[in-house]
């Protein structure tokens, strides 16, 4: 059996056969399953065109480091007000890799970005979808991609059209200041 | 197998920021020889803090994963955690005084109840405490915020934002200040100045904010304290007379091995739960209803306090992220009672981004992709978001408590903890009108900065637990002195929180930390002077 199929087989089982075991075992494969391309393709289709080449890239790179160091079952922040301690969820590369495959594969490539926004709009089809969902909780890999780089200070400083930084080690004499515009895009 | 016996002139059970302040002072003062017994395990060394920081903001993960021990999931309480370094590693590290109204209650306003001491009397302690943390801050109006002496250090510098929301509250005539914070604004003590990762809650991956690992490195390094992680004590017992406790029993958690501590004096430093955990399960066939409970106070009267928070939209233009953490806090409120009522509390407000958030689908239902999504978020954060919040007083009911479970054990076969909360019947009657009375305030505040609130919501749970041990004057109406020494045994002190009588309507760490440091000096005279 090829290398491709021998994945497509198991996936298939695992996605048949959804116990927490299975599903951490599987993780990995899942994530090496994703096709790059058609993930960049995606993500050229949802993320914004003012990101740019360059912007898009790092966002993918940075979604797939992401999902590569998802562990389940790990212990989530545990607050004020509760003893209970909550662990992290399944994987989500399972579901995602076969949403990847449902895209149409190469032929999502040749797409135009609307017609494969058209295409994910489908797919997207009858999910309760308003406020963005936690990345590994998106129900679709369109979703948490998107949830992924909107969480990001990079998305802030876009959005905000400034050099905020949001979550990095900065001057604590700068606070004060109003955060400089973003430097333009040549 | 026989039992280990490890001496000390000072046992100190517990390893959190109570026990970090007394064993500090206790160390730098006197000539002596300390353990500190504590349950949990280490806390993972401040090089590692990075990458768990990273996993917390990429997943949402603890940082600190080892923080809590398996078989000690406690009915009503509010945190697990239990590590060296205790809760405060990762606290906050937002350090506001009780007002001097919290020690007089009863004599101000005829209700709850006084402390044996007052806000002038713990002045130098908080002053002691805010230099020991290493506190930032910014003197409020002198007539709101006293204090003895100047901050130790200067405060955080209020963030382009909250400069704005400042501005925005004094159109409601409400006076706000830089938050102290135990965090540094320079270079302190060994310590970084804050660089504004805003990750201060859950940790703080510099060390520019305070946690106790870095007063327990320090006396370990210098060999002032001998600390011994992963051992759980189960007992304190006493002679003969009652008087005096002679020894802790523990057992080591690694090997099941039992350890006896002997000492001159015992610290119980356990937190608001463990601390009277620990007073009832040393209960023996002279003292049935634990140690140093003759009053059968030991557990009772938890305080805390409840807030009210919620957002508030502005047409101000804001940039979130800039210093999340920090916030702006006035004592306007918390000063005096508002109007004919007992009604009470703080104001702190914070930059938010909360009704501002991007979002995939519009009002419309329209789902959003590509540049549509962005240029949505951008219409929606044009203007700002305010997050305030505040914190109003509790008079605690007698049976407010933590009592023994009648059947869950530790996984050393005693009765686990339960933690039941309970307002006193006139606080009860205050709630509705504090809570009504703050979201007016909300309110007004929105008005006049022409914006609206969004939301409020209220916690259902009473926040910064304490008490346990309530000092007091009367043997039959408290656990503790005014020092935090049991009424019933002379060489047992009760240090920080369980010994607070109320609350406050303010974050209480800064008041433990005062409470032990008084503490410790009581417990110093007892050993030659360094």
């Amino acid at each position: 059996m090829a290398m491709p199929d021998r994945r497509r087989f198991l996936l298939g089982v695992a996605a048949l056969l959804p116990l927490p075991f299975v599903a951490r075992r599987f993780h990995g494969l899942a994530v090496q399953s994703f096709d790059p391309a058609i993930l960049r393709a995606l993500a050229d289709a949802v993320l914004p065109a003012e990101l740019g080449p360059a912007g898009t890239e790092r966002a993918v790179a940075e979604f797939e480091r992401w999902l590569a160091g998802y562990r389940e079952g790990a212990e989530i922040l545990h607050g004020y007000g509760t003893g209970e301690i909550r662990r992290t969820g399944p994987s989500p590369a399972l579901k995602w890799s076969a949403q990847v495959r449902d895209l149409g594969g190469a032929s999502f490539l040749t797409r135009t970005r609307v017609e494969r926004q058209d295409i994910i709009r489908g797919a997207l089809t009858g999910l309760t979808l308003n406020s963005l969902p936690p990345a590994d909780r998106a129900p679709h890999i369109a979703v948490g991609l998107l949830a992924h780089f909107y969480d990001s200070p990079v998305a802030t400083d876009l959005c905000y059209n400034a050099r905020i930084g949001r979550n990095s080690c900065r001057p604590l004499a700068e606070s004060p200041r109003r955060p400089l515009p973003l430097a333009p895009r040549s | 197998m026989p039992r280990r016996v490890v001496e000390s002139d000072v046992c100190i059970i517990g390893s959190g920021i109570a026990a970090a302040m007394v064993a500090e002072k206790l160390a730098e003062e006197r000539r002596l020889s300390i353990t500190v017994v504590e349950a949990g395990e280490e806390s993972d060394r401040l090089g590692a803090r990075t990458t768990l920081r990273r996993r917390y903001l990429d997943y949402g993960e603890s940082p600190w994963q080892n923080d809590h021990l398996d078989g000690y999931d406690v009915p009503g309480i509010q945190s697990r955690s239990m590590q060296v370094g205790g809760l405060a590693m990762h606290w906050g590290g937002v350090t506001p005084r009780f007002s001097p109204e919290d020690f007089k209650h009863r004599s101000l306003f005829g209700i709850g109840h006084d402390w044996p001491i007052s806000y002038d009397d713990l002045d130098p302690w908080y002053q002691e405490a805010e230099e020991r943390l290493g506190v930032a801050g910014e003197q409020g109006p002198a007539a709101l915020d006293p204090r003895g002496k100047p901050f130790p250090q200067a405060p955080l510098p209020l963030s382009y934002n909250l400069k704005l929301l400042q501005d925005w509250a004094a159109r409601s005539d409400i006076p706000m200040w830089s938050q102290p914070s135990a965090k540094n604004s320079r270079p302190y003590r060994g310590r970084p100045a804050c660089c504004r990762n805003d990750t201060c809650f859950p940790v703080c991956p510099i060390g520019a904010k305070y946690s106790p690992d870095f007063t327990w490195d320090a006396l370990r390094r210098a060999g002032r304290v001998t600390l011994m992680p992963k051992t759980v004590v189960r007992r304190l017992t006493v002679d003969g007379q009652g008087k005096r406790i002679v020894a802790a029993t523990a057992v080591d958690r690694a090997t099941g091995n039992q350890i006896e501590f002997r000492a001159r004096t015992f610290v119980v430093a356990g937190g608001y739960t463990w601390s009277s955990h620990l007073l009832l399960t040393s209960r023996d066939s002279s003292h049935p209803d634990g140690l140093a409970n003759r009053s059968g106070l030991v557990g009772k009267f938890l305080t805390g306090h409840r807030n009210v928070g919620g957002f508030i939209s502005l047409p101000l233009e804001l940039f979130p992220g800039i210093n999340e953490q920090h916030s702006l806090v006035s004592k306007k409120f918390m000063r005096l009672p508002r109007g004919d009522r007992y009604i009470r509390h703080d104001l702190r407000v914070w930059e938010s981004s909360v009704g501002k958030e991007p979002r995939l689908a519009d009002s419309a239902g329209r789902l959003l992709l590509g540049d549509e999504l962005l240029a949505d978020w951008r219409r929606r954060a044009a203007t700002g978001t305010a997050r305030v919040r505040a914190y109003y007083d509790v008079i605690p009911d007698r049976e407010s408590s933590l009592t023994l479970h009648s059947s869950q054990r530790t996984p050393w076969g005693d009765p686990l903890p339960v933690l039941t909360f309970r307002d006193a019947p006139e606080s009860i009657a205050m709630r509705e009108p504090t809570e009504a009375a703050i979201r007016t305030l909300f309110a007004e505040m929105a008005r006049a900065g022409n914006g609206q609130v969004l939301s409020t919501r209220s916690d259902n749970f009473q926040d910064h637990p304490a008490g346990g041990c309530r000092m007091g004057t009367d043997p039959a109406a408290s656990v503790t002195d005014a020092w935090g020494r049991t009424h019933d045994h002379e060489n047992l002190f009760v240090a920080g929180a369980p010994t607070c009588v109320t609350g406050g309507c303010a974050n209480g760490t800064l008041t433990f930390c005062a409470l032990s440091l008084r503490s410790a000096a009581e417990i110093g005279k007892e050993f030659p002077a360094r």
